[in-house]
């Protein structure tokens, strides 16, 4: 290419003195052989320049040639060769270094509250108006060794930091299909209870979860998963976990000495396919353990969760539309009798252009008994100490197994993911418990990540 | 029945049985992305079974993760992917998820593609961050685009199914050559069609394309995502059109699950031709194989090309 340009440059300059000189000798004779002479050299730039064009045309199908040449004649060699021939570029220089990938998810929330002191919210959710930390997610993952993985996460608030998940996963084929998880796991009890903040749809986490499940569900525990040989999709999950947990639902029993006692959790998934755009996820839980009230007592949950997902690929490929929905109920026996409370909520998303997305979520929880409020909102603790967990009451916050009573609620939402990696979040929520009045809260969250993509499941 | 009855009832059905046993020995190949499927079905034919998880209509850097793929993972005997971490939002997960050893990393039955090919564009020397937009750290993913490239990773799969089913080894060398001649007679008839018009100046939607221009010989001289993974703003897509016809550019090219509005657009103001283009088998009736895929981006290519020669 440098030539070719050279030889155009050399034949402007040369054009032009030419031009000039025509105009300042101004003899007739003169400028005709000045023409002639440009005339001839014109000519020559244009064999030079041709050969020059049929030259690089030979060079670069020899080169071509010589490649097939070599790909052909000894494939095996190539292919060999690829491996130790390829430049490392830089982040080639950090694969061979073992270290795990590390992520980090920030989420803030700035927060408009009606009311002074917002009722039935999860530890992570807004608390107040004001800007609000919701969480920093850090999170180190890679594989062990040829037989396990090993997921951490590691949750930072203001006041300290919480291991959400930390977890083996082996990677063998074992009998059965079977696929053991070791250690702090977010359990799977429904869905909602596996996502993490970053993967959640809305800035509040729903009611049932944050009354039911708390911030979420994460024993210490051993888990079992089942690939049921079938046409489609179906895994029974089986965990043994040990029942202290942060949520008042499930507590170490008194006489903590014995199997039966511990935390069982079990879940069934179903997953179909109706057609190419249209799949459903659906599941089923129950979770079984001591609730620490009285020696003996026990809590009972059932769970139901359905997901599905319509998203036409052929024609608008960003376009989708998830719902997402699930139901709890629990039962719980307490000092003075048993307690019966359920809850559910849906969502609904429409993902409307690549970076847009905007949704609806209904929620609400619901008791048989509701603890009664006496004296204007304050608690008698005598009325109600039968309710409340024991491990909860040397904390420094005290969290009351049973509900207040209905509390249904609204929200709105609207989402802009600039990128894969960063997120704004608007939402309006309002909320309409029976104990009190109704409240309106405004959100607008921020979520950045950084580290490796992660892979998100389905 | 005495004894010998029984024995010669074990013996029939045993009888019957190998060859039903042979039809289920197949070897199980499950392809993240179609370019690599086709490949290999055309190396083990009727001896594989073959399936994609992504479809060709679709945009490989976001595919969801069903649960149904982990079926497929459980059950294959070589997963085929095309590395340089495309798949790298849905593929791991289903991997781990799949309780199949054969095809983890290191496995006999785990094959990234992109090790087979030497030739990687776009391989970032100094460091790279997420301000140049969702980059690709190991180097441009779109290899497949490069027919060339399909003779390497044809041979890269022929050697994997040889290790794995040794005893069609024979049959998969076998099949092997006769692809690699028919695909380099293929490439010579092609690239014979392009030659007109190496050096043409083309914008494309993604950069997804570098490899199909070093084949054609296209200059890249705009892209028009600003960033990889960015959409284009109204300014930079009004200076992009500058661009274009300040530079004659007569092509501008997007893939059929890019957005269509803003190349399209870009191309008529510029006063270039804008083409959607396949890049995947299966993107459209009628591309069945690696063949059809290029069969069809040079006929389309050529005639918008050509047909801009007989106007001007």
């Amino acid at each position: 290419m440098g030539t070719r340009w050279f030889i155009t440059i050399l034949y402007t300059v040369v054009f032009t003195f030419c031009y000039a000189g025509i105009h300042e000798g101004a003899q007739g004779d003169e400028r005709d052989e000045l023409r002639k002479e440009i005339e001839q050299l014109r000519y020559q730039v244009e064999i030079m320049q041709r050969r020059l064009m049929e030259l690089e045309e030979k060079s670069r199908l020899l080169e071509e040639k010589a490649k097939q040449r070599e790909t052909k004649e000894d494939p095996g060699r190539v292919t060999a060769e690829v491996v130790s021939q390829r430049k490392e570029g830089f982040a080639q220089k950090f694969i061979g270094a073992f270290n795990p990938d590390i992520s980090v998810v920030g989420t803030f929330a700035a927060a408009y509250f009606s009311e002074d002191e917002p009722h039935g919210r999860a530890e992570a959710d807004p608390e107040n108006t004001g800007i609000n930390l919701q969480e920093i997610e850090v999170a180190f993952q890679g594989s062990v060794d040829p037989y396990f993985r090993f997921d951490s996460f590691f949750s930072i608030g203001r006041d300290g930091v919480e291991t959400e998940e930390a977890y083996a996963t082996t990677l063998l084929s074992l009998p059965l299909n079977l696929q053991v998880r070791a250690g702090i796991m977010r359990s799977k009890f429904g869905r909602i209870n596996l996502q993490h903040r970053e993967l959640q749809d809305f800035v509040t986490l729903p009611l049932p979860a944050v009354s039911f499940l708390g911030e979420h569900l994460n024993p210490v525990g051993v888990e079992f998963n089942f690939l049921i040989p079938l046409p489609w999709f179906l895994e029974l999950s089986a965990s043994v976990n040990s029942p202290e947990v942060e949520v008042a639902t499930f507590d170490r029993d008194e006489n903590a000495n014995n199997i039966g006692r511990l935390l069982y959790i079990f879940h069934l998934s179903n997953f179909f396919e109706l057609s190419d755009a249209l799949s459903f996820l659906m599941g089923g839980s129950f979770a079984t353990g001591s609730n620490g009230t009285e020696p003996g007592n026990r809590s009972n949950l059932y769970g139901i969760d359905l997901f599905a997902k319509y998203r036409p690929l052929r024609n608008n490929p960003y376009q989708e539309l998830w719902l997402q929905s699930e139901f709890i109920y629990r039962q719980a026996e307490v000092p003075r009798g048993n307690l019966d409370d359920w809850g559910a909520y849906a969502q609904l998303v429409y993902r409307f252009a690549k970076r847009w997305n905007a949704g609806f979520r209904f929620d609400f929880v619901d008791t048989g008994d509701p603890i009664k409020l006496e004296k204007e909102k304050e608690l008698e603790m005598e009325d109600i100490s039968g309710f409340i967990s024991r491990q909860h009451e040397h904390g420094e916050e005290e969290s009351i197994l049973g509900l207040f009573g209905r509390e249904k609620r609204y929200a709105f939402m609207l989402t802009f993911n600039p990128t894969e990696f960063s997120r704004i979040r608007l939402q309006y929520e309002i909320s309409d418990p029976v104990f009190e009045k109704l409240s309106h809260a405004v959100f607008l969250q921020f979520q950045y990540s950084i580290g490796p993509h992660g892979a998100h499941p389905f | 029945m005495g004894i010998y009855g029984f024995v010669r009832v074990l013996a029939f059905f045993a009888l019957i049985s190998i060859p039903a046993l042979d039809v289920v020995a197949k070897v199980r190949i499950v392809s993240s992305i179609p370019n690599l499927a086709s490949i290999a079905e055309e190396i083990g034919e009727e001896r594989v079974e073959v399936k994609s998880l992504a479809k060709g209509y679709q945009d490989p850097h976001f595919v969801d993760p069903k649960p149904s793929f982990v079926l497929e993972l459980n059950r294959a005997d070589l997963l085929l992917y095309n590395g340089l971490d495309l798949e790298v939002a849905w593929l791991p997960v289903l991997i781990t998820g799949a309780r199949n050893s054969k095809i983890l990393p290191g496995a006999l039955g785990h094959l990234d593609c992109s090790t087979l090919i030497s030739n990687i564009l776009e391989m970032p020397t100094a460091r790279v961050d997420r301000s140049m937009g969702d980059i690709h750290p190991f180097g441009n993913p779109h290899y497949t685009l490069d027919p060339r490239n399909g003779i390497a990773i044809a041979e890269g799969i022929a050697e994997r199914l040889k290790q794995i089913d040794p005893n069609n080894a024979s049959f998969y060398e076998e099949r092997l050559r006769d692809f690699q001649e028919r695909l380099a007679a293929k490439i010579k008839e092609w690239e014979k069609r392009l030659a007109p018009y190496r050096g043409t100046e083309i914008v494309t939607y993604h950069k997804s394309w570098v490899y199909f221009s070093n084949w054609a010989g296209f200059k890249e001289v705009g892209y028009v995502e600003p960033k990889p993974g960015i959409p284009p703003s109204p300014s930079y897509v009004a200076e992009l059109v500058g661009k274009i016809r300040e530079m004659k550019v007569r092509l501008v090219i997007a893939e059929p699950y890019y957005p269509h509005k803003t190349p399209a657009l870009v191309a008529k103001k510029a006063g270039a031709s804008f083409l959607v283009l396949p890049s995947s088998v299966g993107a459209r009736e009628g591309i069945d194989t690696y063949f059809d895929l290029f069969e069809v981006i040079v006929d389309e290519v050529v005639s918008i090309l050509g047909r801009g020669d007989k106007n001007n």
